[in-house]
């Protein structure tokens, strides 16, 4: 069984609009998956599912085996799970690294100097000291994007969700950023789930699920590649 | 724990413009508040002081009021023989009466005075800054004492008013001006006041206009028989600091001078009157009524009491002890320092609505400016949640961050209100007082007299006792208090200002539960 696995999910919002049914996918570490699938189609609602953000109305998600219904979500998104937002969702008024700081304390898992970590994690991601000291506001869309990926690794999480991760920058910087993601699965051993539209990152990924509206059904949910 | 303060300090410092309103906001009520706090303490401190420090003088007195009204009801119809008996009936308490009321307790001291009138004798002429060295001493050898009333004299009880005032001290504690220091001994000693030995202390004034000092004779005679003298030795020489202030006021003979006022023990002056009523010639005049050349002794007691509380307990006591609902204990000390506490009290209950008043919309403005501020914030809440971090540490975060910018406040707040509350509430019991004085100057002008004669005495603390029986209607109002900022005020602060933001919290904290991250991310998005 994988780290993470969907039992039947489904997903409908409170006017009892459907979005999702019957998911049954499963995720390993050690592996780079991506979800495609139309605009609408239920993507970033199955990522904040995946994320514990929002609680599925069918089925169950099992981490590690464990239903994330009857865990502690606050603590499984701040230790288990790292979340890189489509709108980044980075805080404003703290520089790129106090914001990966700030994630290392939420999980209180790092124990070593926080600073000196988070400011090899930008490197990491290419992010050198003069742009990880500047303000979030101060920094481009792919530079914030970078700090996004450092945040979400900040605490070694085992799972890593991307939501539109090179959504709206240059291709040289969306193979970059996908360099970064194929190396955390392959070289890290960590479960890499991205969620675009792309047909690049579905090339670069070693798995595919694809998500087609259930308005015009016949959707498969199967992995098409892999 | 570290991660909600850490959260709180840098969300502080890089939201300045935010902190910085919120500051001014707290600030604004911090100073009100702490002038207002100061104001009241330092007024209820002002009072409570002004009576411990102070030892209180009582007398007991006639009760004329109710002595008339209770004539006037019991004869059912106001018949004035009637009420004329029952007044006659109750006149001032004797000596032994107050004497064995004094045995009491509450009690610090117990003194008393007795005065009597006396003309001048051979070589000694009253003090006077008119010239009367010709006329008035004729006058008064004539036994004619011009304004003194001798003429008058017996159908008011024998109370004639003679040259000069001579007043026998039961103790030390009795002379007042002496212990005030508005008189004081600059030659000679003082009289032994257990004995009667005929020593007196007679004013500087009074030696110079005669040339006497100490160790000299003089003698005064009764003034309703001028063959009737007593021999008193000057054993010492006072000067009077209130002869030359009481000024303005026209005196109906030269005995109300102080610088005429004779001192000696009350054994001489007893003495004296046992002698003169040994002698005295009773006479009865056309009306039946008997009158005398008997000295007349006016005796009055002053009871000392350590304490306000002791004031009221020894009220109590004399109630049960029997004293008669037509005699009342008052004190003109109390009276005199509830009068000038007036417009301490005015602005102490100003003070009070003030603090109510700025408390009140303070709590209004900052909790609008908290709902505003976690709306704005709604952004942040919603992030800090999905990276994990519970709604409760969010919202003990924003808690903080409001709490560390109402303390920093409050302590700036409370630096400028601790510096500007003596200014301001002295400014303000100054407008209290003017405004008390132009209400007595109109009453005084309303009776015909000059009006404004009030002392306004400077600082608290003053000499305020002692003084009280010469300081008559004028008001000594305290017109300047300490409205220091002290610690016990600091704390108040603080509590009104963890109070104040733990209030204006609530709501913020309503709104920070109540959001889901998932649709403030996804709103954004």
């Amino acid at each position: 069984m994988g780290i993470l696995s969907l039992r039947n999910i489904g997903f409908s919002y409170g006017r009892g609009e459907k979005v999702l049914q019957g998911l049954e996918f499963e995720f390993e570490k050690g592996k780079v998956y991506a979800i495609v699938g139309r605009s609408g189609a239920g993507k970033t609602t199955l990522l904040s599912l995946l994320s514990g953000l929002a609680s599925p109305t069918e089925g169950t998600i099992l981490f590690d085996g464990n239903d994330i219904q009857k865990i502690d979500r606050y603590q499984y998104r701040s230790r288990y799970v790292g979340v890189v937002f489509q709108q980044f969702n980075l805080l404003p008024h703290l520089t790129a690294v106090e914001n990966v700081e700030l994630s290392m304390r939420a999980s209180g898992k790092v124990t070593r100097d926080k600073r000196e970590m988070a400011m090899e994690l930008l490197e990491k991601v290419g992010l050198d000291d003069n742009l990880a000291k500047r303000r979030i506001l101060k920094l481009s869309g792919g530079e914030q994007q970078r700090v996004a990926i450092a945040r979400a690794l900040s605490y070694a999480p085992d799972i890593i969700l991307a939501d539109e991760p090179t959504g709206n920058l240059d291709l040289t910087t969306q193979d970059e950023i996908m360099d970064i993601f194929t190396h955390l699965a392959h070289e890290e051993n960590k479960c890499v789930i991205i969620v675009s539209h792309s047909p690049e990152v579905a090339r670069s990924a070693d798995k595919v699920y694809e998500l087609a509206p259930l308005k015009s059904r016949g959707r498969k949910n199967i992995p098409v590649q892999g | 724990m570290m991660l909600v303060i850490i959260n709180a300090f840098k969300s502080i410092t890089r939201s300045k413009g935010r902190n910085i309103l919120i500051g001014i906001i707290v600030l604004t009520i911090a100073v009100s508040s702490s002038i207002a706090l100061a104001i009241r303490s330092a007024a209820d401190a002002a009072k409570e002081s002004g009576f411990a420090a102070q030892t209180i003088t009582g007398t007991i007195s006639i009760d004329r009021q109710k002595l008339m009204e209770s004539a006037q009801s019991g004869s059912g119809s106001s018949n004035m023989n009637d009420m004329r008996d029952v007044m006659r009936q109750y006149s001032g308490l004797s000596l032994s009466e107050m004497q064995t009321y004094a045995n009491s307790a509450y009690l610090k001291d117990f003194h008393y005075t007795a005065s009597a009138s006396l003309n001048a004798g051979e070589g000694i002429e009253p003090y006077s800054t008119e010239d009367i060295s010709n006329s008035g001493s004729g006058n008064a050898q004539n036994g004619r004492p011009g304004f003194s009333g001798g003429g008058s004299g017996g159908g008011f009880g024998g109370m004639t008013m003679g040259d000069f005032s001579v007043t026998g001290y039961s103790s030390e504690g009795a002379m007042t001006k002496f212990i005030s220091g508005e008189s004081k001994i600059i030659d000679g000693t003082m009289f032994d006041t257990t004995v009667s030995d005929y020593n007196c202390l007679i004013s500087n004034e009074l030696a110079v206009f005669n040339g006497f000092s100490v160790g000299s004779t003089l003698s005064l005679a009764n003034p309703n028989n001028e063959e009737e003298t007593y021999t008193f030795t000057v054993a010492g020489i006072y000067t009077n600091a209130s002869s030359d202030t009481e000024g303005g006021q026209m005196r109906f003979g030269t005995a109300n001078d102080p610088a005429n006022l004779i001192c000696v023990s009350y054994h001489t002056l007893s003495a004296l009157a046992e002698q003169s009523s040994a002698a005295a010639v009773t006479q009865t005049d056309e009306n039946g009524r008997e009158t005398t050349t008997a000295l007349n002794l006016q005796t009055s007691g002053t009871y000392v009491f350590a304490s306000k509380a002791n004031y009221d307990s020894f009220g109590e006591e004399l109630k049960s002890k029997g004293l008669s609902e037509y005699y009342t204990l008052s004190s003109s000390d109390i009276n005199s320092y509830e009068q000038s506490l007036v417009p301490l009290e005015n602005l102490s209950s100003f003070a009070l609505t003030l603090l109510i008043i700025i408390l009140g919309v303070g709590a209004v403005i900052l909790i609008v400016l908290n709902i505003f501020n976690i709306r704005e914030r709604k952004y942040e809440v919603g992030v800090l949640t999905a990276i994990g971090i519970k709604k409760t540490k969010v919202a003990a975060q924003f808690v903080i961050e409001l709490l560390a910018v109402t303390l920093i406040a409050i302590v700036i707040g409370t630096g400028i209100g601790a510096a500007a509350a003596v200014p301001v509430s002295n400014n303000l019991l100054e407008s209290q007082i003017q405004s008390q004085e132009s209400a007595q100057t109109t009453q005084e002008q309303n009776f015909g007299r000059p009006g404004g004669g009030n002392r306004v005495q400077g600082g608290f603390g003053g000499p305020m006792f002692g003084n009280a029986v010469d300081s008559g209607d004028s008001i000594e109002y305290i017109d300047t208090i300490n409205a220091g900022v002290n610690l016990s005020i600091l704390i108040e602060l603080i509590g009104i200002g963890i109070l104040l933001t733990i209030f204006s919290s609530l709501a913020g904290i309503v709104f920070v539960l109540r959001y889901d991250p998932l649709k403030i991310l996804a709103n954004r998005a």
